[in-house]
């Protein structure tokens, strides 16, 4: 579904150095799969997952989802491609604070096919009401937890019916009760939807979650391209 | 949820941002729509003056010149004489058609013989007249008779329904001309006769006699034949007629559009300085807000948005906050003419009309534009710089 060939990345720190936060990578994610990215901070797992979305340029190699080079296409078709194809989860609260709830999940759509107002609306609800949020609708992000809020970004996140949801260390700033019941939540979404999920944490607990891990260190896969090096989902069940 | 209704949020979310924008964008509207409208007021005005007055040439005495003017232009009472005998010998230039003389008084402050205090007088002759009865007739379908007088827009009866009392002598206010923003407004026209029957009545009724010399006009009001030579003829004036000066329609009221050039000159930096301030100030915010919403838009981009919803999106924030603010900006400067319209001509020194309906109508146009185009113009390259960073950069820390 998702492949990188011989993917790099370097940025230009500026006055002539340079820092490879991925340097050669080869990956391919399959449809259905559940993969979990760890790694130590720095490690360029998060600009990998950023590769593999096309949130960023790589400086070599080829990023294709679902048989398409990503950087063949215009803006206006990649834009389509990750509005209507991938779901987002990122680390950093990213709900949009003049926003509420409902509309959050609802923002999706606006950027994609023209879906009618109150289909938008009537899924949006049924999402929040999947995550657990459905008396929360009408508030603002920052009269929510941390944890809440991440709920409403992965109700977000599949309001168009994604292929595929990329996670980006999802529950890093929450504790660890509040992660455990996210980390279920994906679990969940993929059992029950069949979606693709790529997930990028740096505990090794989390592993567990997903049906093949990838660790990454220095830029590079240096261990589990393919290979479920540890304690899968379905073992830990 | 449209482009608009996201902008419109955002605005909202941001009040503090979003007051500095709108307020940028208040002070461009009004200071445009306000300028605009005290200098086209005033060139609209000094045209109605010139073609009210409908000669081609004008004679004062010499060293009269700013009198005139000032009477005709703000209504400052002027008196000065020269020979009627004048009248002849301009008559007899040739490329003259027509000479009719006037005669310019005024009435007395703080006497209870005149009803309204230091008012410009314009006496004319009716037989030879051809600047004011055109226009009399125009207005009122008729001449003027004995005892009967035509005042200026502003001009209103003090004594009963229809008199004003001069010098003692009860006029008739036969009714008001068309305002024209000049001294013209604030003045009284009335034929020689009536003037001289307020001089014989003034002997006994006012505390002052109102004195008109014998044999003596005040100007000369000269139509040149069909096809002649203004500037020739006035030169002419000047070479036959001794202690006179002609002042051609074309340049009267020269010191005035000297001083609303130069006025012009003033307004136009000082609107230009406050522009360009207007325009970095709001470049700066918005720079400042895409910088702070940096991380907020790069999810938006991760979300689907195009690179062109991200700037169309900022520059429709920037769209809204400059007609608000525009709006409340040219409410404000018209409010500002309409209250202080008076003021604006003492305080400039120049004659002012308000604008026409339609012409105001354009005018708010152009201010509502002008903001909109300052706000949008200082929102494009933050909105630029900001769509064109890669979503993964722009959601870095």
């Amino acid at each position: 579904m998702i492949t990188l060939h011989e993917v790099s990345k370097t940025y230009d720190l500026g006055k002539g150095s340079a820092v490879a936060a991925v340097n050669g990578v080869n990956l391919e994610i399959c449809q259905g799969e559940f993969v979990i990215i760890i790694g130590r901070s720095g490690s360029g797992k998060t600009t990998l997952l950023n590769l593999a979305a096309g949130l960023t340029r790589p400086t070599s190699g080829k990023v294709v989802f679902e048989g398409v080079n990503l950087w063949d296409l215009t803006d206006t078709q990649q834009s389509f491609l990750r509005n209507q194809k991938i779901g987002f989860v990122f680390q950093f609260p990213s709900l949009l604070p003049t926003l509420t709830v409902l509309e959050n999940v609802s923002l999706p759509p606006t950027f994609g096919a023209q879906t009618p107002a109150g289909e938008v609306r009537a899924r949006a609800r049924e999402l929040l009401e999947q995550v657990g949020l459905s008396d929360k609708l009408n508030v603002y992000p920052r009269q929510l937890s941390a944890g809440q809020q991440q709920r409403v970004v992965i109700a977000r996140s599949l309001i168009n019916h994604p292929k595929a949801l990329l996670a980006d260390e999802p529950t890093s700033n929450l504790d660890e009760k509040t992660e455990l019941e996210i980390m279920d939540l994906f679990a969940e979404l993929h059992a029950s939807l069949g979606i693709t999920l790529v997930m990028v944490t740096h505990t090794r607990q989390l592993v567990s979650y997903g049906t093949r891990s990838v660790e990454m260190a220095q830029g590079k896969i240096v261990n589990g391209n393919g290979v479920p090096i540890f304690e899968t989902r379905s073992e830990r069940i | 949820m449209s482009l608009f209704q996201l902008a419109w949020k955002n605005i909202s979310g941001n009040a503090f941002r979003s007051w500095v924008v709108a307020i940028c964008a208040l002070i461009v509207a009004a200071f445009a729509l306000f300028i605009t409208i005290v200098l086209r007021g005033a060139e609209t005005s000094l045209q109605l003056a010139s073609d009210r007055l409908g000669a081609d040439i004008i004679v004062v005495p010499t060293g009269a010149e700013a009198k005139v003017e000032g009477a005709l232009l703000m209504g400052i009472p002027a008196k000065f004489w020269m020979p009627s005998a004048n009248l002849e010998k301009l008559a007899a230039i040739p490329g003259v058609e027509n000479v009719s003389p006037q005669v310019y008084l005024e009435t007395l402050t703080g006497a209870s013989c005149c009803s309204v205090p230091s008012m410009f007088m314009i006496a004319y002759d009716p037989l030879t007249d051809f600047t004011i009865r055109p226009w009399l007739k125009q207005e009122l379908g008729e001449g003027l008779d004995l005892g009967e007088v035509v005042g200026g827009s502003y001009i209103s009866a003090t004594e009963g329904k229809q008199n004003i009392r001069i010098y003692g002598y009860l006029v008739t206010l036969k009714g008001n001309l068309e305002p024209t923003g000049t001294g013209l407004d604030q003045s009284m026209f009335f034929t020689l006769d009536t003037a001289r029957d307020i001089a014989r009545i003034s002997q006994t009724q006012a505390e002052t006699v109102l004195s008109i010399p014998a044999d003596q006009v005040s100007a000369a009001l000269i139509k040149v034949e069909p096809g002649g030579d203004p500037h020739r003829v006035a030169i002419q004036i000047l070479q036959k007629i001794p202690d006179v000066t002609p002042i051609e329609s074309a340049s009267l009221f020269q010191s005035s559009r000297k001083q609303l050039a130069s006025l012009l000159q003033t307004i136009l930096s000082m609107m230009g300085l406050t522009w360009a301030l207007s325009v970095v100030l709001i470049g700066l915010v918005f720079s400042m807000a895409a910088n702070e919403r940096r991380r907020e838009l790069g999810v938006i981009r991760a979300l689907g948005a195009t690179r062109a919803y991200i700037s169309q999106s900022l520059l429709a924030e920037a769209g809204i906050l400059a007609l608000c603010g525009g709006a409340v900006g040219i409410a404000l400067a018209v409010l500002a003419v309409f209250l202080f319209r008076r003021l604006i001509i003492v305080s400039f020194g120049i004659p002012f009309l308000l604008p026409s309906p339609g012409s105001l109508v354009l005018q708010i146009s152009i201010g509502l534009f002008l903001a909109c185009f300052s706000v949008c113009l200082a929102a494009l390259f933050p909105a630029i710089k900001i769509s064109r960073q890669d979503p993964a950069v722009a959601m870095r820390e």
